[in-house]
């Protein structure tokens, strides 16, 4: 897990443009406006492709996505089963 | 002859929203040229020059019917470069300056005729901006009036889709102008949007010195500052009081979809612009548009959603918004 968030921080710099400087685990991303929501999507395929899951429309929220530790939890979640 | 017609007047061109107005504003500043706000002058000469061609072949306009009247072509283009730079003249005249420049927008759509009315006749000085920022500019300038002038028009009609169409614009307007450069080595020179808002005076000065003025780096604020015969143009330019760079890559805005397809127009003509090619998504297949859509449907409802509560959290959308909805298409 600690690979797949170095691969988020890495997709959020280098294919989503931002600037991580200070973004750590529990940094609101969406609700922060820090990712708008076209970069949202992108991040979603990204994890969906990585992370070998996919998001059904209750998954799509806050509690899943504000944050690296939020996306990284589901994933292993949905890992697991 | 007075001083306004023994020197070359100088012609901006450039593809509209390439900062032409701007550029007009500050050669507008020297105490020796004279640059009004747009006279459609050129552009309108341009479309008096211009001929149809019917079925046999024989071309219809202006110059074929004074032809058969027995007037030359070239007296036919002296008459109207004489009429064209007289109004000019005048007005250079009437603000007490030895020199002219005309600035149109969409003089650019008609540079075929303009080179054959002055092509060698006077100094040009063009600019050229990224493509995908005029694209994403002409758009606005659309919004803005609520109407597509004639020349863009015609590009709606080929390409229904906005942005694109104002992409194939700038292409067919920069290929021409650069061309129109390399026709012209001695009396035309190239400069850069993105370099004039980077470093105005040095830019500056070197078009000073293409024309045979000197440019004075006080005259940057003057111009800036200065309201006084607006005429048509630019809306935005006077909303500002400083050269400045925000302007610059605002396609990076727009949705990678949207940049990869304007990149396809785009790339190989902004290579011979020496800018960087945008990137290009062609491994996008029309089931990863559709999860794209849906995604951006059910974002619309997590933005509404307060951050502690999971059931609004999760709550799809009612309504989804026209502008998340499109992003996503796109």
């Amino acid at each position: 897990m600690v690979l797949f968030k170095m691969a988020l921080l890495n997709f959020m710099k280098d294919t989503l443009g931002m600037d991580t400087t200070g973004v750590d685990e529990d940094t609101p991303l969406f609700s922060s406006g820090m990712i708008d929501s076209s970069s949202m999507v992108e991040l979603i395929l990204f994890v969906e492709a990585e992370g070998h899951v996919k998001f059904e429309a209750e998954d799509v929220s806050l509690d899943r996505l504000d944050s690296i530790r939020r996306i990284v939890t589901f994933v292993g979640e949905r890992s697991e089963r | 002859m007075s001083a306004a017609l023994e020197t070359p007047g100088i012609i901006i061109l450039g593809a509209p929203r390439s900062g032409t107005t701007l550029l007009r504003r500050l050669i507008n500043a020297h105490p020796n040229i004279d640059c009004p706000g747009e006279t459609n002058v050129f552009a309108a000469c341009g479309r008096f020059l211009r001929s149809e061609r019917i079925a046999e072949g024989v071309d219809i306009g202006v110059v074929e019917g004074l032809g058969y009247a027995g007037f030359s072509r070239g007296e036919i283009l002296r008459r109207l470069r004489e009429l064209a730079f007289s109004f000019h003249h005048d007005h250079a005249v009437s603000q007490r300056k030895p020199r002219w420049a005309s600035k149109t927008a969409f003089d650019a759509f008609y540079l075929p005729e303009i080179e054959q009315l002055c092509g060698d006749d006077a100094l040009f000085v063009c600019l050229q901006r990224h493509g995908i920022d005029v694209a994403c500019s002409i758009e606005d300038l659309c919004n803005k009036n609520g109407v597509y002038l004639k020349e863009l028009h015609e590009y709606i009609q080929r390409y229904p889709r906005m942005i694109e169409a104002f992409a194939h614009v700038w292409v067919d307007l920069t290929q021409a102008i650069h061309a129109f450069v390399k026709r012209h080595p001695t009396n035309t020179m190239l400069i850069a949007y993105e370099e004039l808002v980077e470093k105005p005076n040095d830019i500056m000065a070197n078009v000073m010195q293409f024309v045979g003025e000197q440019w004075d780096p006080a005259l940057l604020a003057d111009a800036l500052a200065s309201r006084s015969g607006l005429g048509l143009g630019d809306w935005k330019t006077y909303g500002r009081n400083a050269v400045d760079r925000s302007s610059v890559g605002r396609w990076t805005r727009l949705s990678r979809h949207t940049i990869s397809e304007l990149g396809g127009i785009c790339n190989a003509t902004l290579a011979a612009c020496g800018y960087d090619a945008v990137p290009l998504d062609s491994s996008r297949s029309p089931e990863e548009g559709q999860r794209r859509y849906e995604m951006g449907l059910l974002l619309q409802g997590m933005k509404r959603a307060p951050a502690t509560n999971r059931d609004a959290a999760t709550a799809r959308p009612a309504a989804v918004s026209q502008e998340a909805a499109q992003k996503s298409k796109d």
